[in-house]
């Protein structure tokens, strides 16, 4: 090589390690979060993660905001099609905190096996709801006892209010629930069919295709008029909580710290409870109390129990 | 210029007409525009309606088989969410103002809202089934019914009824007559409004240009003609209009004209009159005065006598008694003379005798005949120019004038040795002067014009009653004439003159020379000749 080449390459290599240092010098180079955390939630619709970005997307911001001069970064909104993928990326590491009602929290705590339930979801200002069944105004149908050899209209076998806690309370009274296809069913167990929405139920319990349905009380009161009044509530479920926080196990606790102090501060700005208000009509965060969380945790033998674990 | 004047007025009159009809000409030269534009209008929306109502036809026939199947799954499976998400989703493509899902019973199942009201309700107008065509399609009111089949495989699930606003194009072409419409007549505004400007500019420099004009044509000599008339009514008719128009502002400035003419003439005429009229009154002041002063003196003397009379008569004086009576005959006389000369005096101004050619040197030689016994005694040698004129005189009176003066003159030529009387004619500056001059006492000038004063008498204790040169004023004057005296002072004689307007008639003054063949008039002056230019006479 001779001595002018070599002059060349040198210059060169300078030139790369200035440019190099300039970069990491920077200052977008000195504000990029050391650490990245990524919230994850199961889409309604699976062909349709567009709905969950409209409605989750000022939350992930608020979060990005008020998370960076912490150094905590907030990666995308991670969409799983369902729990079994929801908790696939849980054990993978690709998410680090969730927002579920209660039965697909513990399913989820059940199968990634790394979640803790932190925060409790205050959502349209109830801390926690009840599931009620419902029947044609003229129906005979007057308790839960009488649902057996009847179809039960739910939502979908995700849904809390509208599936799990409506079994759940069918499994204390001592009625076993099956699905209306199933061959050898019991003739003392009810039969459920799945309509997808809330407000098929009670159309399909109208036009005959179920006995009855049950969904949560929110949903009942949203019923149109002229088609709630065609309809009455016959039973009640005990109270559950409305929704959960949790976060993965092996989330370090200084950000976990620091996520549920900013997400518990973020209705008290009018940025972060509008943020809030679009994310599925969000209140606020709570710590979830002892009380709260034990009970939670009974739930869990319940529900679980009444799916047939 | 005034703001008020009939100039600017007629130029506000007719700037407000020319604005008014332009104003009125652009109105409606935009309502037949916008008119023909709406016509225009009515036969594009003929025409396209035309031409679009079949491939609108096409399009909802399509639409609707389209909306049949694709609802079909949903309604079978009574997935009201999904209805409703359908519904929503076809509002995107399709001006969608009611949108019913109708199930297989004829009652509606969902209406798309949250509410969904029309739940459970029979689906309002006919639906189409085997004997009814699919899809139907109904127009009113401006809405368009699309009634269709939700069905799959010839499995009819219900019927969908979806009512249309009017269709896109439609109400493209409808908003496009709206807004051009409205572009059009503000664009005609703006532009009537720019018009209206201009002409609003052009108007008010029309009217500034015809409130000259009429300022200059009209109000200017009408300020003129106002003028004069106030300088008329102040007395003031020495300014003649000078507007030369041959309109009827011409007509009335002459009018004007002619009327101060005529106005200064009596003025002229009144001030003569009163001139006269003072002139009359002094002299009838002093006219008073002198007779109650000189009328009283007699009466004085004879109430004096009468009393002397009286106290002469009682001691039996009968010679002082005569006396006394003797004077107080003479007092009366005196004023009986006075009365006379008064009568006469008065008569001049009362009677009145037609004029007529008198020849003066006729008239002369009357005088001098009968002055002929105050003449000769005293030797007075009087002297006649030769060519005395032919003047237009009352006869008699001019007489009386000439004896006057040429007794007053041998009255005051007494004391001359040889004392003489000229009488002749001189020009002065083109007018005749008639002259009878005397070398006898003379008159100081302070008292040439009171000579001619009633019972004026320079010499208290001369003759007659000092009313003779008062009667030779007073028939000058009544002819038009002058009279006066000259004098260079006393002893150096006394000339006294007067002037008669006109000769005689129809011709000038005549010297009388060639009227001397007057047989009366020449047999009449034997003891009279007249010498040329001045000859001394002798009495005879």
């Amino acid at each position: 090589m001779s001595a002018a080449m070599e002059v060349q390459a040198s210059l060169r290599r300078a030139s790369a390690l200035s440019m190099l240092l300039a970069l990491l010098a920077s200052p977008a180079a000195r504000a990029a979060p050391q650490e990245l955390v990524h919230f994850g939630v199961i889409a309604e619709e699976p062909n349709e993660p567009d709905r969950m970005f409209t409605v989750y997307s000022p939350f992930i911001a608020q979060l990005r905001e008020r998370l960076a001069p912490s150094g905590i970064g907030v990666g995308e909104l991670v969409i799983a099609r369902d729990l079994d993928d929801l908790s696939q990326r849980l054990v993978r590491r690709q998410v680090d905190f969730v927002l579920e009602s209660v039965f697909p929290m513990l399913t989820l705590r059940e199968r990634s096996r790394s979640l803790e339930p932190s925060l409790l979801v205050v959502r349209r200002g109830e801390r926690e709801y009840r599931s009620v069944f419902f029947t044609r105004r003229e129906s005979p149908i007057q308790k839960l006892g009488d649902l057996r050899g009847r179809t039960l209209v739910l939502q979908a076998m995700r849904s809390t209010s509208a599936f799990a806690l409506p079994r759940a309370e069918l499994t204390r009274a001592g009625i076993p629930l099956v699905a209306a296809d199933e061959a050898a069913a019991d003739p003392r167990s009810a039969r459920y069919v799945l309509a997808l929405a809330e407000v098929n139920q009670a159309i399909w319990v109208l036009h005959g295709k179920g006995d009855a349905g049950a969904f949560n009380e929110g949903d009942w009161q949203a019923l149109p008029e002229k088609i709630r009044t065609q309809l009455r509530v016959f039973a009640r479920s005990r109270p559950i909580e409305r929704g959960l926080i949790a976060f993965r196990s092996s989330l370090e606790p200084a950000t976990r710290a620091k996520l549920e102090e900013v997400m518990l501060a973020l209705d008290r700005d009018e940025s972060g409870l509008a943020a809030l208000t679009k994310a599925a009509g969000i209140t606020r965060f709570e710590r979830l109390t002892t009380a709260q969380r034990q009970a939670v945790l009974d739930w869990a033998s319940v529900l679980m129990v009444s799916r047939g674990r | 210029m005034r703001t008020s004047g009939i100039g600017t007025r007629y130029a506000f009159y007719v700037a407000a007409l020319s604005l008014a009809l332009v104003a009125v000409t652009l109105a409606a030269s935009g309502a037949i525009a916008l008119g023909r534009m709406r016509v225009l209008q009515q036969e594009l929306r003929d025409a396209v309606t035309t031409a679009r109502a079949a491939d609108d036809e096409r399009a909802l026939d399509g639409a609707a088989r389209y909306l049949g199947l694709h609802l079909f799954n949903p309604l079978y499976q009574l997935d009201v969410e999904r209805l409703n998400e359908a519904i929503q989703q076809t509002q995107a493509w399709l001006p969608v103002v009611s949108f019913l899902v109708v199930d297989r019973d004829g009652l509606v199942l969902t209406d798309g809202t949250a509410t969904n009201v029309m739940y459970g309700e029979r689906a309002p107008g006919p639906l189409p089934r085997d004997d009814v065509p699919d899809p139907m399609l109904i127009r009113r009111d401006n809405v368009t019914e699309l009634r269709f089949r939700v069905a799959a495989g010839g499995v009819s699930a219900g019927w969908g009824i979806v009512t249309l606003k009017e269709p896109p194009w439609e109400a493209s072409l409808r908003r496009l007559e709206e807004e051009r419409t409205a572009e059009l007549w503000q664009g005609h505004r703006a532009s009537l409004v720019s018009l209206g400007a201009l002409v609003l500019l052009a108007t008010v420099g029309v009217g500034v240009l015809v409130s000259l004009l009429l300022s200059r044509t009209l109000a200017r000599p009408l300020t003129q003609m106002s003028r004069a008339a106030a300088q008329i009514a102040a007395g003031n008719l020495d300014h003649p209009l000078t507007l030369d128009s041959p309109d009827e502002l011409g007509d009335l400035a002459r009018a004007l004209n002619r009327m101060a003419g005529e106005l200064r003439a009596h003025e002229e005429a009144l001030r003569a009159e009163r001139s006269d009229l003072a002139a009359k009154n002094a002299e009838l002041e002093r006219f008073n005065y002198t007779v109650s002063h000189d009328l009283k003196t007699p009466l004085v003397t004879i109430r004096g006598f009468a009393g002397l009379a009286g106290g002469d008569l009682a001691a039996g004086r009968n010679d002082a008694v005569r006396k006394d009576l003797g004077r107080i005959v003479a007092a009366a006389d005196k004023m009986h003379r006075l009365l006379d000369d008064l009568l006469e005096l008065s008569r001049i101004g009362r009677v009145v005798h037609p004029p007529e050619d008198v020849p003066l040197g006729g008239l002369v030689r009357d005088a001098l005949e009968l002055l002929k016994g105050q003449l000769e005694p005293r030797g007075i040698v009087v002297e006649v120019a030769p060519e005395l004129p032919v003047v237009r005189a009352d006869r008699r009176r001019l007489l009386e004038v000439l004896q006057n003066l040429l007794e007053n003159a041998a009255k005051f030529s007494g004391g001359q040795e040889r004392p003489r009387i000229e009488l002749g004619m001189r020009e002065d500056a083109g007018e005749r002067v008639i002259f009878v001059r005397d070398n006898g006492r003379g008159i100081e000038p302070r008292f040439l014009e009171r000579v001619f004063g009633l019972f004026e008498k320079l010499d208290p204790g001369g003759e007659g009653t000092g009313v003779g040169l008062a009667l030779v004023r007073r028939i000058v004057e009544a002819h038009g004439g002058r009279v006066w005296a000259e004098s260079a002072g006393l002893g150096r004689g006394a000339t006294f003159c007067f002037t008669l307007p006109g000769g005689p008639s129809g011709a000038a003054a005549v010297p009388e020379k060639q009227i001397q063949s007057d047989p009366g008039l020449s047999g009449s002056s034997g003891s009279v000749q007249p010498v040329s230019p001045v000859q001394p006479v002798t009495p005879s």
